[in-house]
């Protein structure tokens, strides 16, 4: 038996439509807004104003805050300006505007393509570097890496798991740089293992990608024969369900563990980290080089083939730009989303750039992602089997709907992790997790509130 | 391009709707339906006839002059209530009769509640008890009308249905019949209970379709072959024997389409498991010991009022907790 979660899920669409489109480097524009605010946690700090000269890999914006990121300038050029900019979401952030003059780099970045497979020992020194180099996790939620590679006093970690179940329809970015970049995927992950004592490493990838579980194997092969410290990394194939990806239901399905309600992964023992942050690890320890680049996919049912592509970009390119770059936003798109078509943000502004966690522009047509007229619930139960949390969005909605914060506490709302199972699967087209969303917000403030009272 | 829509994820929604799914449930009573047209003639085809029409009429004029709310028809479901009706009545049912079913069905039993989704009890098992306890004459009138196609086992028996003859006179009555005939055709009895596997087909359809889960069928199932199982096994001469139980009356009918009713049946698997007992015992203790022969339709009924109470207790497993 493949491994999988054990609780709900589902299985939508497998459309990889870009999976043979390799990587290409995009040229760089003539000017990049790079927002402050590309991590969870607090905004950076701007620490260059209009009128400095800056360098690829120079630092921008400094961490305000324990949960907080380094940002890096992409491109070398004098700064324009600092001040708001709207957002995908159309939400005002601080950007700071970058006339691109040349491509002068940073001193100490190693450009070259030489595979650096000798792992240095001090530990200290490599979270330095990875939190100097403004690295955070690239799976989605962008925390920033260091924070997680530290085990709070008392924790210890049983196991790094490498994320690359990519279960999200259409993104094909971690496919193609589990691809292109294994090696420096598995030199991330040794590297990673170190840190945290040299737990077991798993890298979980879903059965649908075959070639990827094959290059990460042999990837992996190459290099326990040829160096020191690739002991105890493992590659793991996951049956295909929807949200294999979902750091509890990753856990689950590699450790057979479960995290408690409002816990973290360490609690149970268990750091997670997508296969790119892995890379960027790499790249951040290994040649100096910071979080400036990432892969993107340009994909929809709507572009032709020879119109999908996947890139490599450098933060804070406008989507317009790279839009544009890709042969333009086609006539039948109705919907643009930056993510997966099940978690995704759909964009509100197409002027807004790309962040460190950007993973793809992907064009819906109004077939496809209209929602039909809501009806009434026939309690088939269907969003209840779907649930990964094992919660009855059913329930929730009307609790929710009836502003009932006990109850809904007691049945768990604050567990969702807005994977979207549910309003997927709901065949009365009720807005369920729009509702649940909203009541989720509501009852962990009153969670959070009674824990400072206490 | 100009107008791009923005609206919170998922950004995907699946194929199956209410109206899939309800339109898969009328696919899956075809094979039922076919075979008692066949052996039923033209009085059966008059009492779907009637009994669908005046449950998609009602419905209707219903949400149209009474509720003033928009039309329904098209969730199917009013179609699936007036079939299961026809098809838990006698062949020679007079159309008035079945008018009156459908009224009970559709307007008491399902509108009075709001409509699809409130309703606390399956309609058509409402508007079947109804006229069973208020037109007894003809709801046991099991006289064979002229059908399509004849079979000399089922003409040998008309008159009585096979549960009939075991309560009247016990197990010896029901020696002779040939289960591999009852498991094709059953001898006598509601439209829907003359073939086994025509419904068996149905279920078949409906579990690929994933339409249902397989729990609440086969904990009934299982519960009334256990439960005649050891009454068989005590005492031979006096009770009829599992096997029997499982393939006659309404059992199949009841528990393939009428107790996984979304609507009625409780959300969580566990509690479904619980109903399923809980109908599979009400429907012996009824056969064995009622004053009726048959009980599936009384068992899914009461155990339909304690749906809320099985929603209470039983919930899903939640992760971490």
């Amino acid at each position: 038996m493949m491994k999988t979660f054990s609780i709900g899920g589902i299985h939508p669409s497998d459309k990889k439509i870009s999976k043979d489109c390799k990587i290409e480097v995009l040229p760089v524009p003539s000017k990049v807004f790079i927002s402050v605010a590309q991590h969870l946690g607090a905004p950076a700090t701007p620490v260059v104003k209009a009128g400095d000269q800056v360098k690829v890999g120079q630092v921008i914006a400094e961490p305000a805050g324990f949960i907080s990121a380094y940002v890096h300038s992409s491109v070398s050029g004098t700064v324009k300006s600092v001040g708001p900019r709207k957002d995908i979401a159309g939400n005002n952030v601080v950007h700071i505007e970058i006339d691109v003059e040349g491509d002068e780099w940073v001193e100490g970045v190693d450009l070259s393509d030489t595979l650096v497979t000798e792992i240095p020992q001090d530990n200290k020194a490599i979270l330095d570097k990875i939190k100097m180099c403004g690295v955070v996790g690239l799976g989605g939620a962008t925390f920033p890496a260091h924070v997680k590679l530290c085990p709070p006093p008392g924790k210890k970690a049983d196991c790094l798991i490498l994320n690359g179940a990519e279960c999200e329809p259409y993104l094909t970015s971690d496919y193609r740089i589990m691809l292109e970049r294994s090696k420096e995927i598995v030199i991330g992950a040794a590297i990673m293992k170190q840190v945290l004592g040299g737990c077991p490493a798993v890298i979980g990838i879903e059965e649908n990608k075959p070639e990827a579980i094959k290059a990460m194997k042999a990837a992996l092969a190459e290099l326990q024969a040829a160096a020191k410290g690739y002991e105890g990394i493992s590659v793991m194939s996951l049956k295909k369900k929807y949200p294999q990806g979902g750091e509890k239901q990753l856990i689950d399905a590699v450790m057979k563990r479960q995290v408690k309600s409002m816990g973290l992964p360490i609690d149970v023992g268990a750091v997670v980290q997508n296969v790119a942050t892995s890379l960027a690890v790499y790249e951040a320890v290994q040649k100096n080089k910071p979080l400036i680049t990432n892969t993107l996919t340009v994909t929809g049912d709507c572009l032709p083939l020879e119109k999908q592509h996947n890139y490599l970009f450098r933060i804070g390119m406008p989507l317009s730009y790279i839009a544009e770059y890709a042969g333009g936003v086609p006539e039948e798109a109705a919907k643009i989303i930056s993510g997966g078509p099940m978690m995704g943000k759909a964009i509100a502004n197409l002027d807004a750039t790309t962040v460190k966690g950007s993973s793809s522009l992907l064009y819906l047509t109004a077939e496809q992602t209209v929602r039909g007229v809501e009806s009434a619930c026939i309690r088939c139960g269907k969003c209840a089997e779907a649930c990964p949390m094992g919660l009855e969005p059913f329930l929730l909605q009307k609790y929710a709907r009836n502003s009932m914060m006990d109850e809904l506490e007691e049945n768990a709302i604050q567990d969702c992790i807005e994977c979207g199972c549910c309003l997927y699967s709901c065949p009365a087209n009720i807005p369920l997790l729009d509702i649940i969303r909203i009541a989720k917000g509501d009852v962990i403030k009153i969670i959070r509130g009674r824990a400072i009272k206490n | 391009m100009d107008k791009l829509i923005v609206s919170p994820s998922p950004h995907l929604h699946t194929k199956t709707s209410t109206k899939s799914l309800m339109r898969d449930v009328v696919i899956a009573l075809i094979p039922a339906v076919v075979v008692s047209v066949l052996f039923y003639g033209w009085s059966e085809l008059l009492v779907l006839g009637v009994s669908v029409a005046s449950c998609l009429l009602l419905e209707y004029l219903i949400t149209k002059y009474l509720l003033k709310t928009s039309c329904t028809l098209g969730d199917w479901s009013a179609v699936i209530t007036g079939v299961l009706l026809a098809l838990n009545l006698p062949a020679t049912t007079p159309w008035w009769v079945v008018f009156i079913g459908a009224v009970v069905a559709i307007g008491i039993a399902k509108m009075t509640f709001g409509g699809l989704g409130q309703n606390l009890f399956n309609p058509a098992l409402v508007g079947r008890v109804f006229l069973l306890i208020s037109f007894p004459t003809y709801m046991t009138d099991w006289a064979k009308p002229q059908g399509f196609i004849t079979n000399s086992i089922v003409d040998a028996y008309s008159g009585a249905t096979p549960l009939g003859i075991a309560k009247g006179l016990g197990p010896q009555g029901v020696e002779a019949m040939d289960y591999l005939n009852m498991l094709f055709l059953n001898i006598g009895g509601s439209a829907g209970e003359l073939s086994a596997i025509a419904l068996l087909l149905g279920f078949a359809y409906l579990l690929i379709r994933k339409v249902i889960k397989p729990y609440i069928t086969l904990s009934i199932i299982g519960t009334v072959a256990v439960f005649s199982g050891i009454f068989y096994l005590a005492n031979p001469a006096e009770y009829t024997d599992p096997l029997f139980n499982i393939l006659s009356g309404g059992l199949l009918l009841g528990a393939i389409f009428m107790a996984t009713d979304y609507v009625t049946s409780p959300m969580s698997k566990w509690g479904g498991v619980v109903f399923g007992v809980g109908i599979g015992v009400i429907t012996m203790l009824i056969r064995y010991f009622g004053a009726y022969p048959e009980g599936v339709s009384f068992a899914i009924l009461i155990m339909n009022s304690v749906v809320p109470l099985l929603n209470k207790w039983f919930h899903t497993k939640k992760y971490g907790r």
